[in-house]
């Protein structure tokens, strides 16, 4: 069965990359139930699918990765999304709050966490998000920057 | 002329308050696995277990990529970890994966190279995987099939080469929880 990691990548079943990566199911099965527990969490914290997935959209078009670009944009037509977080999907800026200070947490821990520091939490929580909503932002965050290269991985060494 | 670096270990503290075990939901103590020592649950875990159901998740795959038997050899999952690290600016999580990989070579030939800015002293397996995690790290990756060949040249096999994918990809998300939720300490 093609999961969403082989989709990213672009496997099908007859790769031989398809099949070593069979060879961690731990991975495969892991990487899965990630993905269901930042994008669709039993309990979303407040923070809604529609929101999550416009996110990691505009995390994938930082990663300029096409995959995952359009696997997002699509999650997100079927989800019927407000014009402000399409805005938020397509990489806005001139947003309303909170949505711009998530907007710029976002860019900022994509493109270059090793600038992060202390105030950029500070900013959330002025924003008004509570601690359980800045942690799952932050693990929906880390996880899109996981699988956006781990697909990478995987599509070099389909092809190299 | 520095011959050996040792690196002291780090604390690390969360710039948002932790869950109290205390007042943590039956979810948040079941993530935890809290056991009759539950004081000593350490600060991240209790930082992170604000979204258990992520928590959870993340730490058994976390734990299946560093530590499951066979494929890559252990010391080069650290060094895949360690060039994240330094890419993401994950000082906390540098020193923790530089020591552990120093005590699993027993050897501080590489953590020396890398402190004094030398990766190409390094061995061409080490310079390899070294390079190949600080390409991929990058945002967007500047990973290329080239990097994917050279790990090939060295003579690492297609299930290998997943599992240092896994590693360097799994520390795009831990230094990006441990560098940004919290900031790292001097030892006492």
């Amino acid at each position: 069965m093609i999961d969403a990691m082989d989709k990213a990548a672009g496997l099908s079943p007859d790769d031989a990359v398809f099949s070593a990566r069979r060879f961690r199911p731990e991975f495969v099965d892991g990487a899965e139930l990630c993905r269901l527990s930042v994008l669709q969490p039993k309990s979303d914290q407040g923070l809604a699918q529609g929101l999550r997935v416009a996110l990691a959209h505009r995390m994938a078009a930082l990663n300029a990765d096409q995959a995952l670009i359009a696997e997002y944009g699509a999650q997100l037509a079927v989800l019927d999304p407000t014009e402000e977080v399409l805005a938020l999907a397509r990489g806005a800026t001139d947003l309303d709050e909170p949505l711009a200070t998530i907007a710029r947490h976002v860019d900022l821990i994509t493109l270059a966490p090793i600038q992060a520091d202390a105030k950029d939490i500070a900013k959330l929580t002025e924003a008004g998000l509570d601690n359980p909503q800045i942690v799952a932002l932050s693990e929906l965050i880390a996880f899109v920057n996981f699988q956006t290269r781990v697909a990478t991985g995987l599509r070099l060494m389909r092809s190299a | 002329m520095i011959n050996s670096v040792r690196l002291k270990p780090l604390n690390w503290r969360p710039h948002i308050a932790p869950v109290e075990v205390s007042e943590a939901t039956p979810e948040q103590l079941d993530a935890m696995k809290v056991t009759p020592s539950a004081k000593k649950v350490s600060e991240y875990v209790r930082t992170l277990v604000h979204d258990p159901e992520s928590y959870v998740a993340r730490t058994l795959l976390f734990n299946a990529i560093m530590y499951v038997e066979g494929g890559l050899a252990r010391p080069d999952r650290e060094l895949g970890a360690l060039g994240a690290s330094i890419v993401n600016g994950c000082k906390f999580c540098a020193v923790v994966h530089a020591r552990r990989h120093a005590e699993l070579t027993k050897s501080d030939y590489l953590v020396t190279a890398l402190y004094l800015d030398k990766p190409e002293t390094l061995a061409p397996r080490d310079v390899a995987i070294y390079r190949f995690a600080r390409r991929l790290s990058a945002t967007p990756s500047e990973a290329t099939e080239e990097d994917i060949a050279s790990l090939r040249s060295v003579g690492m096999d297609d299930i290998e080469i997943i599992d240092l994918i896994h590693a360097i990809s799994i520390f795009g998300w831990a230094n990006r929880l441990m560098h940004v939720l919290g900031h790292a300490e001097s030892g006492k």
